[in-house]
């Protein structure tokens, strides 16, 4: 999968500044995109464009060879997952089996093989046992491995990470990086949004990025 | 003018305009309070356009409710008649509109709260004598209502996000979705009002019982000319509405 931004301007309102101008760049999978800048600079507003959360001023986004306007937000979250800075802003179930089931029992997609993914997926994650827990109630990097969990649940080709490692200890941050290193290994492209260089120096085949200006820069290595 | 007035003024607007908007019974008397209403904002510059596009679900709620109760209520002249039954009558009409001027008073009139920020609004409600508690309560909970809504924003987002088209949702799945997440949304706003306790404790908040003001509100003479304007045109208004019979009774 691609993700081409062509063009790309945001600002928020008429009369507020240019938060993106301008800005054509290309996402491929196989490859870790680390996006930094100052706070401000539109990083997590990028992101919110790229999921539909936002319109973009002028400009384009494609998946592939797809125009992106075409495509709701609720759509292309089946092709592109997005882990808020904040886990418990994404999660609303009550019972950690429900936040997964949830989706696919609304859509009547929960079936039998579905079941069998989620309960791989709550191996995978480290949630076995914890099925019947609150979700908000659990600890910060429970709560991030769950959100991980949910997105991973529809098979996405493209992960965007908003600071990741903001609310995790040190066990907590090696087992992300080792989630997006194998993501991306096995064929996905996560853009990874963190201010925390030593996490980003972990990340294999990354390719570093600075926003400023409105214009995002390829930082050489 | 938006800074000079001061927020006892405003928030003697805001009585007088809802005041009038619930005792009066007559269209054209209400639509002269509203634009009377619509008026003060402008001279305030409340942004009414962006207010007006934040409130659309909730004034397209006021619209639905107006219909509804315009097609219910019968009496008068028959207006639009379906075989032998009215479809609309007079009294639907006039019931509808009064409730839709009403409201709009009362939205409009809030918006003139807008005008000030938080800081001035509890110096002037201190001015009236109200507890300190109190009064920073009333501001506090007027700071809620974009919170609030912002949070329920995030996680429709949040909905969305795990791949679920909410506008192509059928009316019982939508509102599945809507009170899944009443409860985290609620939950938090109770969590940011307890970070925001303890931020106020850390900072003091009801440490000493006399407080002092760094900036005194002070009325001036434009302030006491608005005043008297306001209370005289609402004066006038209330007999009007007294002499044509059109005032509500309790």
């Amino acid at each position: 999968m691609q993700i081409k931004l062509s063009n790309l301007s945001f600002k928020y309102n008429k009369k507020a500044p240019f938060v993106l101008n301008n800005v054509s760049y290309t996402f491929n999978t196989g490859s870790i995109y680390a996006l930094q800048g100052k706070n401000g600079a539109g990083k997590t507003t990028l992101g919110k464009l790229i999921l539909g959360l936002l319109k973009p001023t002028k400009g384009e986004i494609y998946f592939d060879d797809t125009n992106a306007i075409k495509i709701s937000a609720g759509k292309r979250a089946d092709s592109i997952g997005y882990l808020f800075q904040n886990p418990d802003l994404q999660l609303f179930a009550s019972t950690v089996l429900e936040e997964l089931t949830f989706p696919f029992e609304l859509k009547k997609e929960l079936t039998d093989e579905k079941k069998n993914e989620i309960s791989t997926l709550l191996e995978k994650f480290h949630l076995a046992g914890f099925e019947k827990r609150f979700p908000l109630a659990m600890s910060g990097g429970e709560k991030q491995r769950l959100a991980l969990a949910t997105i991973m649940s529809r098979n996405v080709d493209f992960l965007i990470l908003d600071e990741p490692t903001s609310s995790i200890d040190s066990k907590g941050q090696s087992f992300i990086t080792s989630f997006i290193n194998d993501f991306v290994g096995a064929g996905g492209g996560a853009i990874v949004i963190s201010h925390n260089d030593e996490f980003l120096s972990n990340l294999q085949n990354v390719t570093n990025l600075n926003l400023d200006g409105g214009t995002i820069y390829e930082k050489k290595n | 003018m938006k800074k000079r007035i001061d927020p006892r003024v405003k928030l003697l607007f805001i009585i007088l305009l809802t005041t009038l908007a619930v005792l009066a019974k007559d269209v054209i008397y209400m639509s002269i309070i509203l634009v009377v209403g619509i008026v003060i904002n402008l001279c305030l510059k409340t942004d009414i356009l962006y207010a007006i596009k934040r409130l659309r679900h909730f004034l397209s709620i006021l619209i639905f409710i107006a219909i509804v109760q315009s097609l219910s209520i019968k009496g008068g002249r028959v207006l639009i008649p379906i075989g032998n039954t009215a479809l609309l009558s007079t009294k639907g009409l006039q019931f509808s509109l009064e409730f839709l001027l009403r409201m709009s008073i009362i939205v409009v009139s809030g918006l003139i709260a807008t005008s000030t920020d938080g800081r001035e609004m509890i110096d002037g409600l201190l001015k009236l004598h109200m507890p300190y508690e109190l009064a920073f309560m009333t501001s506090i909970s007027l700071r809620f209502i974009p919170v609030f809504s912002e949070e329920f924003k995030t996680r429709l987002n949040a909905i969305s996000m795990r791949g679920i088209d909410i506008k192509k949702l059928s009316l019982p799945k939508k509102i599945r979705v809507y009170a899944y997440l009443i409860s985290p949304t609620i939950s938090g706003c109770i969590m940011r009002s307890e970070v925001l306790a303890k931020s106020m404790q850390v900072r003091g908040f009801r440490a000493h019982p006399k407080r002092t003001m760094l900036r005194e509100l002070k009325m001036g003479i434009l302030d006491y000319t608005l005043v008297l304007i306001s209370l005289l045109i609402a004066a006038a208004f209330l007999a009007g509405m007294y002499k044509h019979g059109i005032l509500v009774t309790f």
